[in-house]
Parts: structure tokens; sequence; C-alpha cells
């Protein structure tokens, strides 16, 4: 009776992996995924192709049967006493759910194709040619029994290889085998000493320095202009860091500042509209006071709202300057929607030198700059402020700290950043527009921010190369790029909410604050204020 | 310590100050241009007050629309549903996909060979696509809230937040990786022809009232009015409304919370939906991100109207539906900065009344 119960829940499982994945899938096909990412894995084999030949429908076959083998393995959960039964059930109810769902989904598309349908019209990415693609070039029929037949073999598959590997078994053992062979050696007096030697602090420092100064030189062009991009983006997410990691202001008018920035190295220098060529070392430091004026003044209206009206309020700041550099009305001012050409590039001694590489240094400098900025700042008076305010405003504000004031500065400093960095990329792009200030900025901002950890300088590095740079990396999925910051926000909130690499602070907090999670019950209050004591992990840590 | 209380005071009354000064500035501001505009260059006639003042309302019954769907939303969970916008567009869609297969669909009689379903049963067409838009768009709020929201109750405030904008995102760009980026014909009945209308005479010219915006406002004030009754009058809006209030106490009255948050979803997606579809009918484009700026707009006027509060968010949709069609020509700046005045708005209402038209006075803590 209890096994029939537990094959019962096997089977169950298996269904619902079976209609998620599914339902993922056709997802995908319907969005044209299945081609770019077939594409994608020919360029990794060397076995690209044209769009229905017989090296794509191989890679085809490759994308959808690694999707197989998850769907198998996510439904082999655990359950009860382990049954090879019911893993076999749970793999093979899975596969045949999902192929079903595909096969439905491909018997449907082949046949509306052979009818010379234009799917197209309405459904963008499905050109006849990704519609045979997706048949294996076989009729509507036999592609269909080809799809039931491919999940339902990977699905079992993977089912039976995730139980017979044991679910996260290995990885348990390799981290406890590599403690065990690292501790004596980490906790070694000797490794000691040299870890805290000043020679072994500067020397990687010096290491770094090489890095940052080689690499520009060996890099091309293409890629020292993505470098700087990235760069760039690592300096807005410091800036942006300032204002919602340590301070906890959700700022998504972020985009406002670096637009300031940008348009004031723009009309300084630029011979059009205003004629004004001035130098751009003279423009520079102007553009980042400008920037955190202009922070200042959007933060003393907006001082005492919190949380999520803030974030409603700042977006609108954001829309209204970029819907204002676009209107009529100040295209005198800001060259309107055609936006500002020629923006000096710097200059040094009488020779201007504007080529990729120097930009690479000067975002390098900059950002090396904003990040001992940031250090001191993070353990200053001021930055132990934004951290009480964001912990808990009214507990901050009863311990003396005077609130107001701290949320100008962090507002002030963010804004500063942002304009540093929009008046580089105005000046190195030699030109700003409208259209480079859109809400799309703010949101990847706060997505490099909270991928890499709030709150963590080397998580922001990370974030902004792990969203801006892979991308650039992998070209082929340019289309689908925001797609996937949407759902890698929702998916970071969900299961990693402290990001890749947080920071020590905010990972003891937010685990801590897992608890709760963990008991979704309707009586938790709404805002709980959470229990201002030392934390104990804090003092065994040296 | 006396010394830092008096630094206190005198900050919060710069701050006050400050507030007053802003505020008699844009008084004295939006006065003189009315001055100007209305009796100075005199350059409308009535005709076009009315004019606009009509596409407000029609605007207006559209936001009052999203705006409940916020309001649901925040009352009991207090996040912002930053999706809501987006469920939206999707209902547009639905409606969109469910005109162009009945207007495919042969009906062939003997007076009019070429005669589509949509054109020969135009009630029934119209009852489909709204029936279609809002369950479409109730599904996507509730599996919206069971995978983005749910996981994250509990969670700090920010969390579920940021959560919610990886979502509009999300929703935005696989509607456009779906369906294209183009902007689409909603193609009406033609009964609904968009664009004709009753034409009334008003101080010698011609304005139309349009079939379409009669009947997206009368229908959106009789969806508003069903809200009401559903809210106030049922058992299920009784459940709503103490949850509510306390999800604590009425969890332990023996209401079941997930499900009156479900419920909740559903509710605001089905009228979301519906204002999606409608939005179709009057305007007549559907593209992936027609749902961003009603979104926030409707945020708007939720808050104007006092977030938490139904009617509220009502009396909010109409007043900004009006002020944003009205508002460009009676303060004479250019019509491209709509925007701006909705934005303005929003930002002049927080920081003046944070509670609204007809919110009760929240705490700090809530704003």
């Amino acid at each position: 009776m209890k096994t029939s119960g537990n094959l019962f829940r096997c089977l169950r499982n298996g269904l619902q992996a079976g209609v998620v994945f599914g339902i993922i899938i056709i997802f995908l096909v319907l969005i044209g995924f299945d081609e770019t990412a077939a594409q994608l894995i020919g360029k990794f084999l060397g076995n690209q192709g044209e769009a229905t030949s017989s090296a794509m429908i191989y890679n085809l076959v490759i994308l959808l049967g690694l999707l197989g083998l998850w769907t198998g393995a996510y439904a082999a959960k655990p359950v009860g006493k382990d049954t090879w039964g019911g893993v076999l059930i749970a793999g093979s109810g899975a596969g045949l759910v999902s192929g079903l769902m595909v096969a439905a989904l491909a018997f449907i598309l082949g046949t509306l194709n052979t009818a010379q349908v234009g799917l197209r019209e309405y459904l963008a990415e499905l050109s006849p040619d990704a519609i045979r693609l997706f048949l294996f070039g076989l009729s509507p029929l036999a592609g269909a029994l080809a799809h039931v037949i491919l999940f339902l073999g990977t699905a079992v598959l993977g089912s039976i290889s995730a139980r017979g590997i044991g679910r996260g078994a290995w990885r348990t053992k390799m981290g406890e085998n590599w403690a065990q062979w690292t501790k004596p050696l980490s906790e070694s007096a000797l490794m000691k000493q040299i870890r805290s030697h000043p020679i072994m602090r500067y020397g990687i420092y010096g290491l770094i320095l090489l890095f940052l100064i080689g690499m520009p030189q060996i890099l091309g062009q293409y890629w020292n202009y993505t470098v700087g991009t990235v760069g760039i983006y690592v300096l807005l997410g410091l800036g942006l860091n300032i204002v919602v990691g340590m301070a906890g202001l959700l700022d998504l008018g972020y985009v406002a500042f670096f637009a300031i920035g940008a348009y004031t190295m723009a009309l300084l220098t630029a011979p059009e509209p205003h004629h004004l060529v001035w130098s751009f070392w003279l423009a520079l430091p102007l553009g980042v006071l400008l920037a955190a004026l202009s922070g200042i003044l959007l933060g003393i209206p907006v001082l005492r709202l919190r949380g999520d009206y803030l974030a409603i309020v700042t977006l609108g700041f954001g829309e209204i300057i970029r819907i204002l550099s676009k209107s009529d009305l100040f295209t005198p001012l800001t060259a309107g929607p055609r936006g500002v050409r020629n923006v000096a590039g710097p200059t040094l001694f009488g020779h201007p030198f504007n080529n990729d590489v120097v930009f690479v240094y000067l975002i390098i400098l900059a950002i090396l700059l904003v990040i001992f900025v940031t250090i001191r700042l993070e353990n200053s008076r001021a930055g132990r402020a934004w951290i009480a305010m964001r912990e808990d405003e009214t507990v901050a504000q009863a311990q003396g700290i005077n609130t107001l004031r701290a949320k100008l500065l962090a507002f002030a400093i963010g804004a500063a950043f942002a304009g540093l960095g929009g008046a580089l990329f105005a000046s190195r792009n030699q030109f700003t527009g409208p259209e480079d200030h859109t809400l799309m900025v703010s949101i990847n901002v706060l997505c490099l921010i909270i991928v890499g950890g709030m709150g963590s300088i080397p998580g922001v590095i990370a974030g902004a190369f792990v969203l801006k740079g892979l991308p650039e990396v992998l070209r082929e999925l340019e289309n689908y790029r925001i797609l996937a910051f949407g759902a890698l926000l929702v998916v970071m909130m969900i299961i990693r909410p402290e990001g890749l690499i947080p920071s020590r602070r905010r990972h003891l907090e937010i685990s801590r604050g897992e608890d709760s999670l963990d008991h979704p019950e309707a009586g938790v209050p709404e805002h709980v204020p959470e229990p201002v004591q030392p934390d104990p992990g804090e003092s065994r840590i040296p | 310590m006396k010394a830092t209380v008096s630094r206190r005071a005198r900050a919060l009354n710069a701050y006050r100050i400050a507030q007053i000064v802003l505020g008699v500035l844009f008084a004295v501001f939006v006065v003189w241009r009315l001055y100007i505009v209305l009796f100075v260059e005199a350059s409308y006639g009535p005709d076009t007050w009315v004019r606009l003042a009509l596409s407000g309302l029609i605007l207006g019954g559209v936001y009052a629309l999203i705006a409940i769907g916020y309001t649901l939303v925040y009352g009991i969970l207090f996040m912002i549903n930053f999706a809501h916008g987006d469920i939206m567009m999707l209902g547009a869609f639905a409606g969109y996909f469910v005109f162009e297969a009945l207007g495919a669909i042969k009906v062939p009689t003997s007076a009019d060979p070429n005669l589509v379903f949509l054109n020969a049963h135009p009630i029934i067409s119209v009852i489909l696509a709204f029936l279609v838009g809002m369950t479409i768009a109730s599904l996507s709020g509730f599996f919206l809230e069971r995978i983005a929201y749910r996981p994250l109750r509990g969670a700090p405030r920010l969390v579920p937040l940021i959560s919610a904008i990886g979502a509009s995102i999300f929703l935005e760009n696989a509607a456009q990786l779906l369906f294209g980026a183009q902007r689409r014909d909603f193609a009406n009945p033609a009964l609904l022809t968009r664009g004709v209308g009753w034409i009334i005479k008003i101080g010698g010219s011609d304005v139309i009232i349009t079939y379409t915006g009669v009947f997206t406002f009368v229908l959106s004030i009789l969806l508003m009015l069903g809200l009401y009754l559903l809210v106030q009058r049922t058992r299920m809006g009784r459940a709503m409304r103490a949850v509510a209030e306390n999800k604590a106490v009425a969890s332990m009255m023996g209401i079941d919370v997930d499900s009156v948050i479900s419920r909740t979803f559903i509710i605001s997606g089905a009228l979301a939906g519906a204002a999606g579809v409608m939005w179709g009918i009057h305007n007549g484009l559907v593209y992936y991100f027609i749902g961003f700026i009603p979104g926030i707009k409707a945020f708007t006027a939720a808050v104007l109207g006092g977030i938490g509060s139904i009617p509220g968010a009502m009396v909010g949709g109409m007043f900004l539906g009006i002020v944003e069609s009205v508002g460009p020509a009676a303060l004479g700046i250019d019509y491209q900065l709509k925007d701006v005045i909705a934005f303005l708005i929003l930002v002049l209402v927080l920081i003046f009344r944070p509670s609204g038209i007809l919110g009760k006075v929240l705490s700090e803590e809530k704003v």
C-alpha cells in the first residue's frame, strides 16, 4: 500500500515536471529560441550549416535532448524510500507528457506550414524554415513522433542518471574533500603569515594593475570598445550600489543622472548646437557636479518617501528627463531627438587622443577612483549611517542619525558617479541622444547590482561582466538578452536574493531573514522590525 | 542633546517651508497659464474643450480599471504589482487575436458573399473578445502571483518589487518575441468603426461622440459597479476586505488567505484584460509596449485617489484621464509633454498628500 502511494507520488511528480517543461519548451520554440540555440551549439561544435541542413538538425537534437535530460532529472525528486520503479515512472511520465505536448505543437505547426498558412504574420519568429527545422525536416506526423521518442528516451535517461549520481551528493563530497585537503594548509602559521603580509597584498594589487595596463594593448578595437562599455556600467553600478545597496533607496530613474552627465559633456564640447567647444577636462568635472546637484534636487522632494513609492517617483523623474530632452520645447537646448554629434574627446598637451585604448585607460582610472571613494565611504560615518538607515529608518533616526542628510548624500554621490559614467560615455561615443537614456539603462544597472550582489564591489564588477560582457560574447542571443534579464531578476529574487558575490553583511542578513520564508504563514505581519542585536557570528570571525 | 533636537526641528521646518514654497509656485504657475490660455489668447472654442473632456473621460475609464488592480493588490500585499500594465497588454493581444480569427471566418449570405463572422454577429464577437481577453489576463495574473510573488511572501519589501520589475520586463519581451515588434491594427467589427459616431453641434462646430468611446466608457463604468458590488456585497468580497484589514486575524477567522490573494490577482487581471481590449477597440493599435505607460499612469491614478481605496482608484483614474487630456491645452504647453504632466502629478501628490484624495491617512510606515 505504501509503495503504491509512493509510486503514485512519483507519477504525479513526473507529470507535473512534464507539464512545466512542456510549456517552457513550447514557449522557447514559439520565440524561435530553438533555432538560435542550435546555431550557437553549432558554433561550439564546429558544425554550422544552413537553416535546415542536417548539421542544424543534429544540433537541435542535442539541444532538445539536453532539455529532455533536465526534465527527467527534475522529475526524479526523491519520494520516500528510493525505488528504481518510482524513478522510472517519474522519468517516463515526464518525458511522455512533455514529448506529447511538444509533438502536438510540432504536428500543428507542421500541418499549417504544409498548408501554406503564413504564421509569421502573427508569430514573428516562426518562419517556414524554422518550422521545418523544428520537425527535423520530416513530415508533420513523423516529426511529432520523433519528438515523443526523443523526449521519452532522454527523460528516462535523465531521471536514472540523476538518481544514480545522487542529487547533489558529489558536490557535497567534493566540497568536503577540498576542505579536508586545504584546511591544514590554510590554517598553518606560515599561510597565515603569508596572507597577512603586506608584500602579498601589494603583490596582488601590482598584478591586477599590470593586468589592467597590459590588457587594452592586447585587445583589438572591438574588444576594447566592449570592455569600455562594461567599464561604464561598472561605474553606474557602483553609483547605484551606494543608493540602493547601501542606503536602501530603490532608484529607478538612475538614468537621469547618466543623461545629465552625458548631455553636459556633449553640449559643452560639441560644435553644435551651442558652439561652446570647451575642453574635455573642463566639461568632465562640471558634468559630475551637475549630476550631483540634480541628485540633491531630486532628493529633496522625495526624502520622506520609502520603498516602492520612491521607486515609482524616481522612475517618473527619469522618464520626465527623457521626454523633455526629446521634446520640441528643449530642442534648442538639447538638439532634440537627433542628439548631439561630435562630442569632444580628451586632449593632453594639445594632442587630441581619442582612440579606444585611451578610453579604456580613462574608464579604468575612473573605476579605481570610484572604488576608492566607495571603500572609504563604506567604512565611514556616512556609510554606517546608510546601512543603519537601510535596515530600519525609524531605529536609525532614533539612534541620532540625520536621515535627511544621509539620504541626500547618498543621492548626490550616486548621481555623481552616474554623471562621470555619462560624461565618459558621451565623449567616447562622440554622440549622445535621448535613445541612449531610456529606462532600460536604469533597469540594466539595477539588474547588474542585484545579480552581482547588492552592496558588494566585486559583486558589481562581476555583475557588469555577466550582464554586459557575456551577451557580447554570445552575440547570437542578443534578442533574448532582455527577456533573460527579466527572468533572471525573478529567479534571483527567489533562489538567491543576496546575489552572486554578496557582501558579507548582506549575506548574513538575508540568510537570517529566510527563516520567515520557510513559514509563509498568513500570520506574519507585513513589516516586522528586525530585532537589532549583535550578530553572534560577527564576533567569532577574526 | 538639545542642539541636535533643535537642528532636526530646523531641518524639518526647512522641509515644510520648501514644500509650501514649491506648492505656491506651482499654483501660481497653473493659474497664470490658465489665465493666459483662457482669457488672453482664448484660441480654443467650447467645442475643443468638450472634445478634450470627452476623450479624457474615456481614457479615465480605462485608467480607472487598471488602477483598481493596483489598489486591490496593494491593499492586500502592500506591494506594487509592476507587471500589471503588461497583463493589460496581454489582454489586448488576446482580444486582437479573437477579432482576427473571427474576421477570417466567412459566413456568406445571399446579400453579401464576403460577409465574415465578425460583422455578421458583432455583439457575439465583442463578447467573445472580452471573455477571452479577460480570461487570458486573469490566468496570467494568477500564474504571475504563483511564480513570481508567492515564494517571496514575508521577504523584505524591496525583494518582491524587484521580482515584479523582472516579471514586467519578461512579459514585455516575451510578447515582443512572440508577436513581433510591429504595431498591429485592431480590426473592430464594422459596427464599432473608430472615429464614427453621433454628431452634436457645440458652438457652431461638430463634435463627434464616437461609438467606441461611448462603448468603452459605459463598459468601464459597468465593470467598476460590478467590482464594487463584488467587494461590498459578496462573501468573497468580505474575505478580501478582511485580509486587507489584517491577514493574521483573517486567517484566524477561517479565511484561506492564500486563496484570497490568488482571487485578488484573478480579479485585477480580469479588469486589466478588459481594459486592454477596450484600449485596442478604442485606440486601435496593439504592440508589446502598450501596457507600460498606461500601467504607470494607472498607478499614478491609484496613488492620486488614495492607494488601497477602490472608489479612490476610480476617481483618481477619471481625474488623471481628464487632466492628461485637457491639461496640455489648458496650460498652453506642447501635447508631447502630456506624459510629463501625469508624472508631475504623481510627484506632487506624493509630496503633498501621500494618502491621496480619498485615502485614509496612512502612517509614514506605509508610504
